[in-house]
């Protein structure tokens, strides 16, 4: 693994350099204090110190809304679409979000592997950036640290306000090719950078939280809170579950079935037609949402489908947090331990 | 966990695109139920086994998943009976023979028909319930000898909503089929049973070694059924049901009929008890 030093002044050029690999998406600023992975027109415009963008780059691969297909009324007939393979380079991104790609690639490719996301997921190059926790972040409790490289082409490290660049495949190499801004260098281990937000238990030991969670009391205050506006799954880069919808055009003649990113968290997720709701409850939503992230797949897989990229806890309008969630749950789990001692 | 360098490009799907199938009979059999003989086109087959289901879909409305209603021996061919209650199957009402219908799949888990040969079998069946066990049923008629028994425990709310009351007859009419009908608001033309269908339960003389029970009802039924079949000692393992959820994609992606950890729509729609048990969500 080759490491070079990289002023920050010479990461603009960088970007430009990228380009020749295919179309640079990067994040950017939007208004005063929100940030969104968005196609590179200047170089200068990319946000190179960001907390978390407000949608996950998730969707530019699975988008919040994607045609499926034309049809017509008249003739009963569809028009298939057609998924363009397109180069794109990632730049920017932090350790979590990739993680959170390498979860997605596995939620849509196995069992039935879905052809237009992976028609989007091809040809696509990351470049990684370090980044400062803030109180949100907390993916250290989810066994991924800020240098996280794996997924990545390239990662940059910041020291000191300028960067150490990663080379961490043959990608990685051949975006570098031509790039004279560089110099070879030793790599430094970045001291100082700290997570403030935590999970108590190693993610490893999260399982058996759950597994003895599922009557917990903590369910009914969450959802005593929880106003079931979905922000939470709708920000949550792992999250996957889509609703499907037709439009018609007002001749009523064609239309469009569309697919649009949806969420567990709204009432009606679960309903069939006749009025059967089988999780009609808030408590039964918000407990479904966490054991998806900590139980579920987990149990198969091995990891947490939490990245810990503090998106639900900061864009939640109520103020609920996924870790602090789980430490409640570790808390009242020690608590029947406790008492299960003393009984005894 | 599956990784995109895992993947080749041959093996991914277009997910999405359903089959245009002919309709080529069509009865309202009930106020609320009609019945659709369905054709693939170009001589295909749908391949399915009983208790499948498709996504079936109206363009301009959407897709709902709908139980096949026929059994497989039936080549070429198959049958779905759609109760009238969303906007969809609203829609689909007004379907004719000759319209065409946008079907995918066969989708998720049927019967393990390998469990089911020569073992006595079981159907409990409760209102609407009865359309996917019929295509088991069927299959199990039209290759009666590999099987032993066949019991059919039918309940409905009124004579009225009855299904499939021609072949209601023929059953009744084998001297290689029990049939049990029960209704719970009988009218004065109403001579059988009178009452929930456990009440058809306690009588029944059950081996019980080699007895499998496939139950299809209302959610409200299962937990009644499966205690009634408790109480005469019929192991858990012995016991299939087929839930019914949200299924809207087919193929274990968008998460709305998941039971827990468990898509409905890949792990079932049939399920042996044993494996939902432990699902809290499950019944």
């Amino acid at each position: 693994m080759e490491c070079f030093s990289l002023l920050r002044s010479d990461v603009p050029a960088l970007i430009d350099h990228l380009g020749d690999f295919g179309e640079v998406i990067a994040p950017h600023g939007k208004g005063d204090v929100s940030y969104s992975f968005e196609a590179v027109q200047d170089s200068c415009d990319v946000v190179l110190d960001y907390n978390r963008t407000l949608l996950p780059l998730k969707k530019m691969f699975l988008p919040p809304v994607e045609k499926l297909m034309g049809f017509s009324l008249k003739n009963e007939s569809y028009e298939q679409v057609d998924v363009a393979i397109t180069s794109r380079v990632f730049f920017g991104v932090h350790s979590y979000e990739m993680q959170s790609i390498l979860r997605l690639d596995h939620s849509m490719l196995t069992g039935s592997a879905e052809s237009n996301y992976f028609k989007r997921r091809q040809s696509s190059r990351f470049v990684g950036i370090s980044f400062e926790p803030d109180e949100f972040h907390f993916s250290e409790s989810v066994g991924i640290v800020i240098e996280e490289m794996e997924g990545f082409d390239l990662f940059l490290n910041e020291v000191d306000g300028d960067f150490q660049l990663y080379v961490l495949t043959e990608n990685g190499q051949e975006m570098l090719n031509g790039f004279d801004k560089i110099n070879i260098t030793e790599p430094e281990i970045v001291e100082g950078r700290h997570f403030k937000k935590k999970i108590r238990y190693h993610y490893n030991r999260l399982p058996r939280v759950f597994q003895y969670a599922y009557h917990s009391e903590v369910w009914a205050d969450v959802a005593s809170r929880c106003v079931g506006c979905g922000a939470c799954t709708l920000t949550c880069p792992t999250c996957f579950c889509f609703d499907v919808q037709d439009e018609v055009e007002v001749t009523a003649e064609d239309g469009i079935r569309q697919r649009s990113w949806d969420s567990c968290m709204l009432s009606t997720f679960a309903e069939v037609a006749g009025g059967e709701n089988f999780r009609e409850k808030t408590i039964n939503r918000t407990r479904h949402r966490l054991y998806r992230k900590f139980k579920y797949i987990t149990d198969e897989e091995g990891l947490p489908w939490c990245v810990g990229c503090g998106r639900c806890t900061a864009f939640c309008p109520a103020g609920i947090s996924m870790p602090d969630i789980v430490n409640e749950l570790i808390q009242e789990d020690e608590k029947a331990q406790y008492h299960r001692t003393v009984r005894v | 966990m599956k990784r995109l360098q895992d993947v080749e490009h041959h093996e991914t799907e277009d997910l999405y695109y359903p089959t245009m199938c002919k309709v080529i009979g069509a009865k309202q059999i009930t106020e609320m139920e009609k019945w659709y003989e369905l054709e693939m086109p170009e001589g295909q087959s749908l391949g399915h086994g009983p208790g499948q289901f498709v996504e079936v879909s109206a363009f301009g409305i959407g897709e709902a998943p709908i139980s096949i209603s026929s059994s497989p021996s039936k080549n070429g061919k198959f049958e779905l009976c759609i109760r009238q209650v969303g906007t969809l199957t609203n829609v689909l009402k007004n379907y004719e023979t000759g319209d065409s219908m946008g079907i995918r799949g066969p989708f998720g888990k049927g019967f393990p028909m390998e469990k089911l040969f020569g073992k006595d079998i079981l159907v409990v069946a409760g209102g609407i319930g009865l359309v996917p066990l019929r295509s088991l049923i069927n299959y199990v008629l039209d290759n009666r000898k590999d099987f032993g028994r066949l019991i059919i425990l039918y309940g409905a709310k009124t004579p009225s909503e009855l299904l499939f009351t021609d072949e209601l007859k023929m059953w009744k009419d084998r001297d290689d089929v029990e049939l049990h009908v029960t209704v719970d608001q009988p009218d004065e033309t109403w001579k059988g049973n009178t009452g929930v269908i456990t009440t058809l339960i306690p009588s029944l003389d059950l081996k019980l070694n080699t007895t499998i029970a496939a139950i299809t009802g209302p959610p409200v039924m299962y937990k009644f059924v499966v205690m009634s079949l408790k109480s005469k000692q019929l192991p858990d393992d012995q016991i299939y049901l087929s839930l019914e959820r949200r299924m809207k994609c087919g193929v274990g992606k968008c998460g709305h009929c998941q039971i827990n950890g468990v898509y409905c729509c890949q792990d079932g729609p049939v399920f042996n008890y044993v494996d939902i048990k432990p699902l809290e969500e499950a019944l």
